[in-house]
């Protein structure tokens, strides 16, 4: 602990200037009947070299997804990360710098987040990306609560917002948890059995606030029908889409066919799935959202002697200025994370990222049709316009078929009786550029074990 | 400085990578749905990336670069340990759906994070989703609105903030639906007792404060404050922001609080990383655990035919919090990253982590007294003194000063004070916060500076104020560019880059 307390053992001396006698003199404003007499119930100190045994000690009870073939996608992804990007976004000048409040000593992470912001903008085909998000889930409510901002009075179906019904009820919770004291109401827009979104369902949101939507959906389906949602639900009703970011390699981005904003899970570049976190939301707009939207900022400026520099901006949404009039009250965001995008964007290029969507379109394609051979398992919808994930209806239990499989070391898949109890013997299968013919082998053969052994 | 833009050199498949095994992939994808032009991303190979971020980073300044006084951030050193430890495989990939015989190491570290957040704040119950300590906030007052809903208790509508309280504090009530009722301080900087019992009724929900204070004063009559709000039907909240200044000496417990969120990228060293990520769990009494966001994580005796677990006894598992809960605050567990990045901070620590306390009081006071008290020949110098933006003999682990002598005197403002100091090498302290003091300087040092580093930035800080204030009024002039016209920038709007495609 002295390793991290430079002053330790010099107490008295500082204090003796300060006209003290002991540390206790410095809390003598605590009111007694609140004061903590005793020491904290906790173990003693330990020392670099212990903790990092116990880290691996512990840690290592767990298994990483790299040590086996892995099918869990479901939202985040076991992607590559250039070695290049961590070394490089942890360097201490990044790594411990606070929200660059100061521009003049903050330039290097300020022109970095503008970078971000213009490959995010470049990316899904809107001219308008905040520095993020916390993630997915909150870069999507966050989403909507802006639309209803913007929308709200001229809406004939004000605070009313409509939902794709295929998206995850964890994602749906945090929506729920971000619109509910704010008095905004959530329709859901169904599906048809193909696993398209029933467009004339989603008639029904004209004139309402906003509509989120996924594509690809949470089941992997792409959908070419959403292309003419607008027909749909008008054109003055806010489109909100999710995306799948590795996705917009090869899909067309829906800046271009309508959206107003765009989110999704930045994760699949900078960073490994991390246990669910830090990973950090993309938030992308047309300049109509630009004064309502959450999130921070950067724009280009000049100094004092006219040369370009970078700086925060319309800091006047924000909660340290507006406070309770904010547009939210996002604060610490994923800086860090989104800079680790930046490099990986950047280090990929745009071919590099189109390479790396048609792998994994590839290593889905390779998946299902292998997969498919299985006799008794078959596609859940029937549709082979899917991207990275695919869901299998199986003759039984999905989370049995994955505690079997598991058995064989094969970490099948999600069981997505977790998210909707009627799918309970639906298997969400998810690929990623990495997954190798091996990977497939060995997936097919545990699961086709599986079925033979429960249809025997 | 050239942006990453200008590298467009290779025409050539950007990143190296094995080729698709189905060469005609793309054939799967539907013809309208198909892209038409890539991102006019950069094309930029390794060697130019790494100089380009390595370029940047050096106009970039952090705790490693130098001291950070930045009041309310509590810009501690982040022991680099923790970064190697977030590189292991057993947290770097790991998915957060994987069944919990395949996490038991997260679950265990989790486990032991919130009891002893539990344990140093007093609290019953703790999570750790919350991802930041603004969206701590606004999980802890959604808990307590649904705990009222559940009392039946609708009617509370409003929550009172002081208004020294973090701009956060509001906006996060505000995004719950509340409206807001701001109380002035009293006249020695702390919370005016009449002021709450004037403002508390029928329709409080709940009041959320800081102890200590933004002006790193401690709220000496906090039990009093907590038996008004309660006895008005209201909850107390704490926001954590300031909790480094109290470990092991009291705790929000203590206090009479039924909700608290920690900053584990303040109290615990999560890097700020330029703004992010943080982690803000919350903790609560008894009477809210069953409002709190589900999962958390749990144990039991390790039984004879369960799989290996870490080792410690005990199989770890995530339980629900059950149908009372608010559900999900973010889509997974929280950053998890950033709790065992806190864990391993606070495995340093131990019981004792008052040291750490004890030391960030002692160094803020001590830098107080230093900037205060000039030496007889430096004072000789100084133009003019700021004042000490609360009148107490005592601090916590901040203090703020008020620039406002020296504005009057030559036009010197705290900004222009703020960014001299840069030129000296150092982060300004926050500025203009809490908006209560006029021109106010708010300086944190935490426990991990030095007393020579603290001696020379009083000596720097004197010398500032002793400078010819032409020279302060237009700093910064050594820093990688001269002050920023944010006005500009506003009024431009230049968002992102206007790629020319070549």
């Amino acid at each position: 602990m002295v390793d991290q307390i430079p002053n330790l053992g010099r107490e008295s001396e500082m204090l003796e200037e300060l006209g003290l006698s002991s540390i206790s003199d410095l809390f003598s404003n605590i009111p007694e009947e609140v004061r903590r007499n005793n020491p904290l119930p906790l173990p003693p100190p330990q020392t670099e070299e212990e903790i990092l045994e116990d880290a691996r000690r512990i840690l290592g009870a767990n298994v990483d997804l790299d040590s086996r073939p892995s099918f869990l996608s479901a939202g985040l992804v076991r992607n590559f990360v250039p070695a290049m990007v961590p070394m490089m976004a942890t360097r201490g000048e990044f790594l411990t710098s606070y929200t660059p409040y100061q521009p003049e000593v903050s330039q290097g992470m300020l022109q970095a987040m503008w970078e971000f912001q213009t490959m995010v903008s470049e990316l899904v085909g809107l001219p308008v990306a905040n520095v993020s998000m916390y993630d997915a889930s909150t870069s999507a409510a966050e989403a909507i609560t802006c639309a209803v901002r913007v929308k709200g009075r001229k809406a004939t179906q004000p605070d009313m917002v409509y939902v794709s019904d295929l998206v995850p009820p964890h994602r749906m919770s945090v929506i729920e948890n971000y619109t509910k004291g704010v008095g905004i109401s959530i329709q859901k827009i169904s599906h048809k059995s193909d696993g398209s979104l029933d467009l004339r369902d989603a008639e029904r949101a004209k004139g309402s606030c906003a509509v989120y939507i996924e594509q690809p959906n949470s089941l992997g389906v792409l959908d070419s029908g959403i292309l003419q949602i607008r027909q749909s639900i008008g054109e003055f009703t806010s489109l909100i889409v999710g995306v799948d970011v590795v996705s917009l390699g090869v899909i067309e981005p829906p800046g271009n066919w309508g959206a107003d904003i765009v989110v999704g899970e930045g994760q699949p570049f900078g960073i490994g799935p991390t246990g669910g976190g830090p990973i950090y939301g993309i938030f992308a707009c047309s300049s109509d959202y630009l004064r309502l939207m959450p999130g921070r900022i950067v724009g280009q400026s000049i100094d004092s002697a006219g040369k370009t520099a970078y700086t925060l901006t319309l800091s006047t949404r924000e909660q340290h200025i507006r406070r309770h009039r904010a547009t939210s009250n996002i604060c610490s965001n994923e800086t860090l994370i989104a800079l680790m995008g930046a490099m990986h964007m950047a280090m990929l290029g745009p071919e590099g990222l189109e390479k790396l969507a048609l792998r994994t379109l590839s290593s889905t394609q390779s998946t299902m049709s292998s997969i498919l051979s299985i006799d008794g398992v078959e596609l859940h919808n029937q549709n082979t316009d899917v991207f990275r994930e695919f869901a299998v209806k199986l003759p039984g239990s999905a989370s049995e078929a994955l505690i079997s499989m598991d058995k064989s070391g094969v970490l099948g898949g999600f069981d997505l009786g977790q998210w909707w109890e009627s799918m309970s013997d639906t298997l969400l299968i998810g690929c990623d550029e990495r997954t190798t013919d091996a990977d497939i082998n060995a997936l097919t053969n545990a699961l086709r074990d599986w079925v033979m052994e429960e249809t025997s | 400085m050239s942006t990453i833009f200008d590298f467009n050199g290779s025409k050539g498949s950007g990143w190296s990578q094995p080729e698709p095994a189905l060469p005609n992939a793309i054939d799967s994808i539907p013809e309208q749905l198909r892209r038409r032009k890539l991102p006019a991303w950069p094309r930029a190979s390794e060697p130019e990336l790494v100089r380009h971020y390595t370029g940047l980073s050096q106009m970039n300044f952090g705790i490693d670069t130098g001291f950070y006084p930045l009041g309310s951030c509590t810009m501690k050193h982040n022991p680099r340990i923790n970064e190697k430890i977030v590189q292991l495989p057993g947290i770097d990939r790991i998915h957060p759906l994987q069944d919990e015989s395949q996490v038991q190491g997260l679950l265990a570290i989790y486990y032991e994070m919130q009891e002893m957040l539990g344990i140093c704040s007093g609290m019953d119950s703790v999570t750790l989703q919350p991802v930041a300590g603004a969206q701590g906030e606004f999980t802890a007052i959604r808990c307590i609105q649904e705990y009222h809903k559940s009392n039946g208790d609708e009617e509370r509508d409003k929550v009172i903030v002081p208004d020294s309280a973090h701009g956060t504090n509001p906006a996060s009530a505000s995004m719950c639906g509340y409206q807001i009722i701001e109380i002035p301080s009293g006249e020695d900087g702390r919370l005016d007792i009449e002021a709450l019992q004037a403002a508390v009724g029928k329709d409080t929900a709940a009041m959320m404060i800081t102890n200590p204070s933004t002006l790193g004063l401690f709220e000496t009559q906090i039990t009093e404050a907590a038996r008004i709000v309660h006895e008005a039907g209201g909850q107390m909240y704490y926001d954590g922001a300031n909790f480094n200044a109290i470990i092991g000496k009291t705790d929000p417990g203590r206090m009479g609080f039924d909700a608290v969120h920690y900053n584990l990228h303040k109290t615990f060293s999560q890097p700020h990383g330029g703004g992010g990520p943080g982690s803000g769990p919350i903790g609560v009494k008894n009477h809210l655990s069953s409002f709190l966001p589900t999962p958390i994580a749990s144990r039991r005796d390790i039984k004879k035919d369960d799989p290996k677990g870490v080792g410690d006894g005990h199989w770890y598992f995530w339980k629900e919090v059950g149908e009372k809960s608010i559900g999900k605050i973010q889509q997974w567990n929280g950053n998890a990253g950033a709790v065992v990045r806190a864990w391993a901070f606070y495995r340093r620590y131990g019981r004792d982590l008052v040291k750490m306390s004890e030391h960030a009081v002692l160094n803020s006071n001590y830098l107080r007294h230093r900037i205060m008290n000039p030496d007889p020949e430096a004072a000789e110098k100084i133009l003019c003194m700021p004042k000490e933006g609360a009148q107490s003999d005592l601090v916590m682990h901040e203090f703020t000063l008020s620039l406002s002598p020296v504005k009057d005197l030559n036009g010197v403002t705290g900004k222009d004070v703020a960014k001299r100091l840069l030129d000296y090498g150092y982060m300004s302290p926050t500025l203009y916060f809490p908006q209560i003091v006029p021109e106010c300087l708010m300086i944190e040092p935490t426990e991990t500076e030095s007393k020579e580093v603290l001696d020379k930035f009083a000596a720097d800080f004197h010398s500032v104020l002793s400078e010819d204030p032409e020279i302060v009024t237009t700093a910064p002039h050594s820093t990688p560019v001269k002050r920023v016209d944010e006005v500009w920038a506003a009024r431009n709007l230049v968002l992102r880059h206007p790629i020319e495609e070549k």
